[in-house]
Parts: C-alpha cells; sequence; structure tokens
C-alpha cells in the first residue's frame, strides 16, 4: 500500500508501509529558506529521522531472522512427509532414530501410514493425511517465502531512506560550515578595503 | 561502510539527484555482497560435510545406514542414502556456482559505481570498507 505522488526527486514514492520516505533536497539553501529551519533544527530533524529509520530496521531484521529459521523447518518437515509417503505402498516399516533428551535417542517404529500429525503451534496438533499434509506445508512455505521477499524489499527502501538521510546531514552541514567560511572571511575584507 | 563525509575545505558540492542514487545503489549492492559472503560461505561448508558424508558411507560396510530427514535419523538401505548425498551435493554445488556469479557481477558494479562517484566527488565520499 505504497503512495507515489510527483516530488522534486521525480515521482518516487512518499511512503512504503508505513516507513516515510526520506525527500531528496535539490539545493540545500532553497531547503532551508523554504522550511524555515536554521541548520541546526535542520540537521537535529534529519538526525531524529535517522534514529526512527534505525528502530524500524532493527524490528525487520527481527522478523527476516524468524522467516529465515522458519522456511528451513518447513522444508524439513516436507521431506519426512515424502519420505513416509514414498514408503507407503512397500509395507516396510521405517525404523528412525529420534532424541528424546539432549544427547538420548530413542528408536521408533513407523508402519505404513495414511495419516501424519503436524504441529500447529499453540500446544496443537492436527492429524492430516499425507496429501492434505504435503498440501498445507507447501502453502504455509509459499507463504513464508513471499513474505519475506516483501520484507527484504522493504529492507531496501528503508536503507535507501537511511542513505539520502545521511547524505542530506552531510550536506546540509557541509553549507553551514561553508556560509561561516563566508560570513568570517567578508568582514576582514571590508576592514582591509577601508583602512 | 560507505558514508558521504564533508571535505574538508566545506566547499558546496552540488549533489544531483543521479548521485544520489547512485549512492543509494552502491549501499545496497555492498549490503548485498555482504549476505552473498555468508551465504556462500554456508553453502561451502554443506557442501564440505556432504563430501565427507559420501566419503564416510564408501568406508562404512553397514547395509542399514542412519540417515538424518528433518529431525530424525531414518534407518535407510545404503545404496538409497548414497542416490540421496549425491542428488543433494549435487543441488549444493549449483546453488554455490550461482552465489559465486552473482558475488562476481557485484563486484564488478560496484567498481564501476566506485569510478563515478570518486570521479565527481573525489575526497568528500569515502566508500571504502572500515
Amino acid at each position: 500500500m505504497s503512495s507515489s505522488s510527483p516530488s522534486g526527486s521525480g515521482g518516487e514514492l512518499t511512503e512504503r508501509r508505513g516507513i516515510p520516505a526520506a525527500k531528496f533536497i535539490q539545493d540545500v539553501e532553497t531547503y532551508l529558506s523554504q522550511s524555515g529551519l536554521d541548520p541546526n533544527s535542520a540537521l537535529a530533524f534529519h538526525q531524529e529521522r535517522l534514529q526512527q529509520y534505525k528502530v524500524v530496521e532493527m524490528k525487520l531484521l527481527a522478523q527476516q531472522r524468524d522467516l529465515q529459521a522458519k522456511i528451513p523447518d518447513i522444508e524439513k518437515c516436507l521431506e519426512v512427509v515424502a519420505t513416509l509417503e514414498a514408503r507407503k505402498g512397500t509395507g516396510e516399516a521405517l525404523l528412525a532414530d529420534f532424541e528424546v533428551s539432549e544427547g538420548i535417542y530413542s528408536r521408533a517404529c513407523i508402519e505404513d501410514t495414511d495419516s501424519v500429525c503436524l504441529w500447529l503451534g499453540a500446544n496443537v496438533m492436527l492429524e492430516y493425511s499425507c496429501d492434505e499434509a504435503t498440501a498445507l506445508l507447501k502453502n504455509n512455505l509459499e507463504n513464508a517465502k513471499a513474505s519475506l521477499e516483501v520484507l527484504v524489499a522493504d529492507l531496501q527502501f528503508l536503507r535507501d531512506q537511511v542513505t539520502v538521510t545521511q547524505v542530506t546531514i552531510a550536506r546540509v552541514y557541509n553549507w553551514d560550515v561553508h556560509q561561516r567560511r563566508v560570513k568570517q572571511v567578508t568582514p576582514t575584507a571590508i576592514a582591509a578595503a577601508d583602512s | 561502510m560507505c558514508g558521504a563525509q564533508g571535505s574538508k575545505s566545506g566547499s558546496e558540492m552540488e549533489v544531483t539527484w543521479e548521485d544520489q542514487q547512485n549512492i543509494n545503489t552502491f549501499s545496497r549492492l555492498n549490503n548485498r555482497f555482504h549476505d552473498l559472503d555468508d551465504e556462500i560461505k554456508s553453502a561451502k561448508e554443506k557442501c564440505d560435510n556432504l563430501e565427507d558424508a559420501g566419503n564416510e558411507l564408501i568406508l562404512a560396510d553397514e547395509e542399514m545406514v542412519r540417515f538424518q530427514i528433518g529431525e530424525v535419523f531414518a534407518h535407510l538401505p545404503r545404496d538409497e542414502v548414497e542416490t540421496r548425498i549425491e542428488d543433494m551435493k549435487e543441488a549444493t554445488c549449483k546453488s554455490l556456482e550461482k552465489l559465486e556469479e552473482e558475488k562476481v557481477s557485484i563486484v564488478s558494479q560496484m567498481s564501476a559505481l566506485k569510478k563515478v562517484l570518486y570521479a565527481k566527488f573525489k575526497d568528500s565520499i569515502n566508500l571504502e570498507e572500515d
């Protein structure tokens, strides 16, 4: 849900999923006179914006880590269900060693079966047929991958805004330093001309 | 990380939208480069592990091998395990190749952008790793 509006920066997004875009400044002097800010206030404003961006970035990175852990989990489940399904016709039981506690394993004998139980979270486990389980897991995997893609795009947008803000801060600061230098030189030149 | 710092003379340096976009692109590429490095490292590790597993399998003489599927170790016949390991090795090596290719492309894109940005900004910009 992003909106675009014509701005000085050539029709870019003004925000993306709640993250405000950093407006690119064509000319520092025009910006400062239009906004009525003195350099220090402008710097403070942009610094604060930078902090807010950092907070959002932390949140998004945490979400990304969660998703990146979830996806291999789902893939492992799919593998197990596929193995069980492959064994269905043969009538052989599958022997599996599983971890009971750290370093302690136990052996399970898995007979031919048509159904598996899937852990859904929140202390809930549901029984599904192998086909249904595969379909559900595949669906979850697709959703997780799609969410991850959107998240990565959000992070890229955010990083761009952070870069624009950092450059803006540098430019406003430079402009300010430049102005002060010019002001220092001019009175001396007038004094030299007078004498 | 790259940063656009003020030059020592504090001179007015015009930054156009195109420059800003170049800087943004460079930043994105740099991030992707670091992520790629991590991904390549873990893919290489996985490849090595599969290689070791394959070798162990040849040395072992049991008929039933315990092969990890998900969180459990399933007892599978040796041939099946061999096939599975081969498939996994092929998939991992292929993805490793793709990652390396992407890394090469990103490095060349980054050095092209560096040339453009240094040409315009000279000392006022720092694009090196710190």
